[in-house]
């Protein structure tokens, strides 16, 4: 297995090598939104001295480390699976004797992660000269624990949008579900506005949600601005959502592959 | 080793079609209310092939041919009836079967598009877990029939159709499958190429005893490759036999040509039925069953001026379009 793994690594290590513009303008799209937060937020912060407790650099800190949490849960899942299906170029992978979500789709993730992240790093150090955040409340337990936590992030990311994408078996239509899905996570993972800032029933919601895996809990880890007992429900929960995700995900995929009708050639 | 590697009983695919008239109005409707067409891809077909038996599958455009070697190569699942392949079934889709039998379809399946050829086999190697000197025995094979090395390093996206083609058969043998399905084989390539993959195929069908169904629009690949054929058409099985015992069911009838001086003014209705052979235009020919020749014959080198006489099979190109219509 481990060698398939490597196989697979070389082969869509060498594919996102073909496609480096592309990647660049994957790279723009996704620092434009936390940006463009970032701004409207520190001058209505600026303006106002703070909003709701929520200084100027706190906003900085916030999106600074939202950018690098970001980088490490998303995916890309939708972008390069969906079509497959559609398509039907998915048959030649179906007839191999590997699952190609849970092998080469989350391998090619992977591949594009490590090599978009060679590119975000001088951005981010770049923008850390910009706007020159306060990271002085940054302890290593917090970095150390975010590691586990982002990784969970991004497994559970990886299996909520693999499901998503497989209902792609169903309707043709599966793009613009996915951007409701991603609705969602603006709202409930803390990249529109911190949830601390959010009404308290959205915030009472979202600590029990999958979403916050993807930015708020991580960040808050990484600043060190969670208790003890908040840090062992953010895992605790996110546990619980790796167990339904990974059963959702096997759900929708089985009855997805029965589904299937391999079109065209 | 199950005694048989594919055994089909009352195989059955039946697609939902959303249908809609054109026009706004339809649109709209169908927006709320999806009105949908059963089609009838495959009915009812059962057939059996035993180990190293090499068997086409044919029929025109839409028969269901495609639809049948998903099903058995486990793409698809069947609406209902029965298969089983080396003993497995095959949309089960577990590993050991999927590591034992291979689909061939088209240009697109086994290769990435942007990279070497040669980064694609490696992989191949890995996930069927071919060990090394295997491999590189199996792959030596491959080259030698297909002539492969020198493709093996450009990026797939700058192959020929053709060269892609021999590609994707290699990349789709290296595990050594016992059952091929392959689905349009030759699609693509010329004349040479065409007699290679064929050649190969036969050569790899003697050396493992692998069972190959599969499916062709050139004649040339059936009649060089495949003793028996199976015809489908509107998803139903139409014949399954021998390929010489085919013309003798569908069409027992031989072709005779004459060449006469002058040639048109001479009423040959009563001797058969006229054919047109676009082949041959200075020759006119009948078509007269097979029993009949004989008599036929002697009656027109009796009655009319030949100066030259054929008597040949029909084509079986026009046998197989007769059994399809039938």
């Amino acid at each position: 297995m481990l060698n398939i793994f490597k196989r697979l690594w070389q082969v869509n290590w060498a594919e996102q090598w073909q496609y480096r513009a592309n990647l660049i303008m994957y790279l723009l799209y996704w620092l434009v939104s936390p940006i463009i937060y970032l701004s409207v937020w520190t001058s209505i912060a600026s303006a106002k001295g703070s909003v709701n407790g929520f200084t100027a650099g706190d906003f900085v800190n916030y999106y600074m480390i939202l950018l690098i949490a970001d980088q490490f849960t998303s995916n890309i899942v939708i972008h390069n699976f969906a079509y497959k299906i559609q398509d039907g170029s998915l048959s030649g992978e179906l007839v191999r004797p590997i699952h190609p979500m849970l092998t080469n789709t989350l391998v090619n993730n992977l591949a594009f992660k490590a090599l978009i992240l060679a590119g975000f790093t001088p951005v981010w150090l770049v923008l850390t000269l910009i706007f020159k955040p306060d990271f002085s409340g940054v302890t290593w337990q917090g970095v150390l624990l975010s590691i586990p936590a982002m990784l969970l992030g991004f497994i559970v990311g990886f299996l909520l949008s693999a499901a998503i994408t497989s209902l792609a078996f169903w309707t043709t239509r599966v793009y613009s579900l996915h951007e409701f899905y991603f609705a969602v996570i603006l709202l409930f993972s803390g990249q529109f506005v911190p949830l601390t800032l959010m009404p308290k029933i959205v915030q009472d919601i979202a600590q029990y949600l999958p979403f916050q895996l993807f930015m708020y809990y991580p960040i808050q880890l990484i600043l060190g601005k969670l208790t003890t007992a908040q840090i062992i429900q953010g895992f605790v929960v996110g546990l619980v959502w790796l167990g339904l995700s990974i059963l959702f995900f096997n759900f929708v995929w089985r009855r997805g592959v029965k589904q299937y009708s391999a079109v065209g050639a | 080793m199950s005694p048989e590697p594919i055994l089909v009983e009352q195989l059955s695919k039946t697609y939902q079609v959303p249908e809609r008239e054109g026009g706004f109005g339809a649109a709209v409707r169908s927006f709320f209310k999806r009105k949908y067409k059963d089609v009838k891809a495959v009915e009812k077909v059962s057939f059996r092939i035993e180990p190293g038996e090499v068997v086409g599958f044919l029929g025109p455009n839409g028969a269901g041919k495609t639809t049948t070697l998903k099903m058995l190569s486990g793409l698809l699942h069947p609406t209902s009836g029965r298969a089983s392949v080396l003993g497995f079934t095959p949309w089960e889709r577990k590993s050991d079967y999927l590591r034992s039998m291979t689909l061939v379809m088209g240009q697109r399946n086994r290769l990435s598009w942007d990279i070497p050829a040669a980064d694609s086999f490696l992989l191949n190697q890995a996930i069927y877990r071919i060990p090394d000197d295997e491999y590189k025995k199996t792959y030596k094979e491959l080259d030698e029939l297909l002539e492969l090395e020198p493709l093996m390093k450009k990026p797939v996206r700058n192959l020929s159709l053709g060269e892609r083609m021999k590609c994707e058969i290699a990349a789709g043998l290296l595990h050594r499958p016992r059952v091929l399905f392959l689905d349009e084989p030759t699609i693509g390539l010329d004349i040479t190429g065409q007699a290679r993959i064929r050649e190969f195929l036969r050569e790899y069908n003697r050396r493992t005893g692998a069972a190959i169904l599969l499916t062709s629009h050139y004649m040339a690949d059936v009649t060089a490759l495949c003793e028996r054929i199976i015809i489908i058409h509107h998803g139903q099985l139409k014949y399954d036999g021998g390929l010489t015992d085919l013309s003798r069911k569908i069409a027992p009838f031989k072709l005779i040509g004459v060449m006469l001086s002058d040639a048109d003014s001479h009423d040959l209705s009563r001797y058969g039925t006229e054919v047109q052979n676009e082949e041959d235009m200075d020759k006119r020919y009948l078509q007269v069953r097979a029993d009949e020749v004989t008599r036929v014959t002697s009656q027109l080198l009796a009655d009319l001026p030949v100066h030259d006489i054929t008597i040949a099979d029909p084509p079986i190109e026009s046998v197989i379009e007769q059994a399809f219509n039938q």
